[in-house]
């Protein structure tokens, strides 16, 4: 189970999560929606420990992130892929891929390889094992970044707006990995700009507004007149990225 | 007057001793510049405010005094004090701090620009500090600074015809006994101005290519 309760977290004087509380049960997809500014990269971020928390807990499988003799378990439990990519540009494809398997995990080499590859082949790239990021489209090197954050098992995969630098084609690349990975009951947390692709692959929505988490509901119900759309708030954002 | 290069025919065995010396002192210093501006780099970049002072103090003072005055302290000011060391050590020694200081900025320069989210990744990836430095930081850093590092190294080539001013028998030195011995200092230094310049576009020749392999996953218009 991956807990958030009561997070708030400040830059200065803005105040970026506000009392966030938020409860990821194994094999859920939770999408978290919310304009630019409301906070969503920062919870993945405080999820993940880059970020240190003012107040409040978040437990991953029980280990406290905000404890350092414990983050690095909590690290293990979860697998982070980002907008950017953040690949490794000194290394291939392969090496981007095996790097922690081996030199966290203590993974023999030759395990770790044969699993990035077959990563790899899973998304497609089994062509692209010796290729270096910058030979790579922005697609491909996003499906590297999933395969990296996938070889390390995690328990959670946490998806900070991973199709926001990609245009249209690129982004359905990686959008039919992650609805593979969630048919195959991977549990994430997505972090998103993708409202339709969210309402397929999600069995929860949370809707963050200036940090705070104003909803939280099954998907069908966050769609529904009487659920998520009698929100102002939420009617509002929904109609805005459909016009989109 | 005409040039006549036979003339040093005799000597080519003392020039090439002096060269031979220039490249020992060449290779030694630039292995101690590169180690001393990694070490400094990494103070300078690092957390701890003291060696964040000490690193950037070392690195301003070595590059704002005149490089034959720190010379001339080291073989001349510190026997005074009981200190000796013979003239090749500290040449080498003298070298290798005032290249290192020029390293260093090179270097950290090259930490720098590291995109932060790439240290995010290795850091939520759970790659401990010291692993992220030497399997991530080190060589990325290394990629954007081995022109620039070259550099460094090649003025090290130029700096060492100095070190002629410790009675060390480099090129320079070498050069210098031939000339007073045959009085024909024009084809002594046109021989010279050759070989200095050979012996850099030989360096400057390796670290492009060093360059590339280092760099050889981005397009060729980039390198």
């Amino acid at each position: 189970m991956l807990i958030v309760e009561n997070v708030v977290k400040a830059f200065g004087s803005l105040v970026v999560l506000d009392g966030v509380s938020l409860t990821v049960k194994p094999g859920e997809v939770v999408t978290i929606l919310g304009s630019s500014g409301s906070g969503k990269s920062t919870l993945i971020r405080c999820i993940n420990g880059i970020e240190k928390l003012d107040a409040g807990r978040i437990t991953v499988d029980d280990f406290d992130v905000t404890k350092p003799r414990e983050l690095a378990e909590a690290r293990k439990r979860s697998g982070t892929v980002f907008q950017l990519f953040n690949l490794y540009p000194h290394m291939t494809a392969l090496s981007n891929i095996t790097l922690a398997p081996i030199e966290v995990l203590k993974r023999p080499r030759a395990e770790a390889e044969a699993e990035a590859r077959a990563l790899l082949a899973s998304v497609g790239l089994e062509d692209k094992v010796d290729v270096y990021p910058a030979q790579l489209s922005g697609g491909q090197r996003q499906r590297v970044g999933i395969c990296r954050a996938l070889a390390m098992k995690p328990r959670y995969l946490l998806l900070d707006e991973v199709t926001s630098a990609l245009d249209p084609e690129m982004t359905s690349e990686v959008l039919d990995i992650l609805a593979k990975l969630a048919r195959d009951g991977t549990t994430m947390v997505f972090v998103t700009h993708e409202i339709e692709f969210a309402r397929r692959i999600s069995d929860r929505i949370v809707f963050l507004e200036k940090g705070k988490l104003i909803t939280n509901l099954p998907t069908a119900e966050f769609f529904s007149a009487a659920g998520g759309l009698a929100l102002p708030r939420v009617a509002q954002f929904l109609s805005k990225m459909q016009k989109a | 007057m005409r040039l006549d290069l036979s003339l040093l025919i005799p000597y080519i065995g003392l020039l090439a001793e002096g060269a031979v010396m220039t490249l020992e002192i060449a290779v030694l210093s630039l292995a101690g510049s590169v180690v001393l501006g990694m070490v400094v780099a990494i103070a300078r970049a690092g957390k701890s405010a003291t060696m964040r002072r000490i690193a950037f103090f070392y690195a301003d003072v070595f590059r704002n005094v005149p490089f034959i005055v720190q010379l001339f302290f080291f073989y001349y000011g510190l026997p005074e004090i009981g200190i000796y060391i013979d003239a090749f050590t500290t040449g080498v020694v003298a070298l290798s701090i005032a290249g290192g200081a020029y390293a260093s900025d090179v270097i950290r320069a090259g930490i720098l620009a590291i995109d932060d989210g790439i240290l995010e990744a290795a850091e939520v990836s759970g790659l401990s500090r010291r692993k992220i430095f030497t399997l991530i930081v080190l060589p990325i850093a290394l990629r954007t600074s081995v022109r620039p590092l070259g550099s460094v190294l090649i003025n090290i080539i130029l700096t060492s015809s100095v070190l002629s001013t410790i009675t060390l028998n480099e090129l320079t030195g070498q050069a210098r006994i031939v000339s007073s011995d045959t009085f024909r200092p024009f084809e002594v230094y046109v021989v010279l101005l050759a070989v200095y310049g050979v012996l850099t576009y030989l360096v400057s020749t390796g670290v492009s290519m060093l360059h590339r392999r280092l760099n050889r996953d981005l397009q060729p218009e980039v390198n």
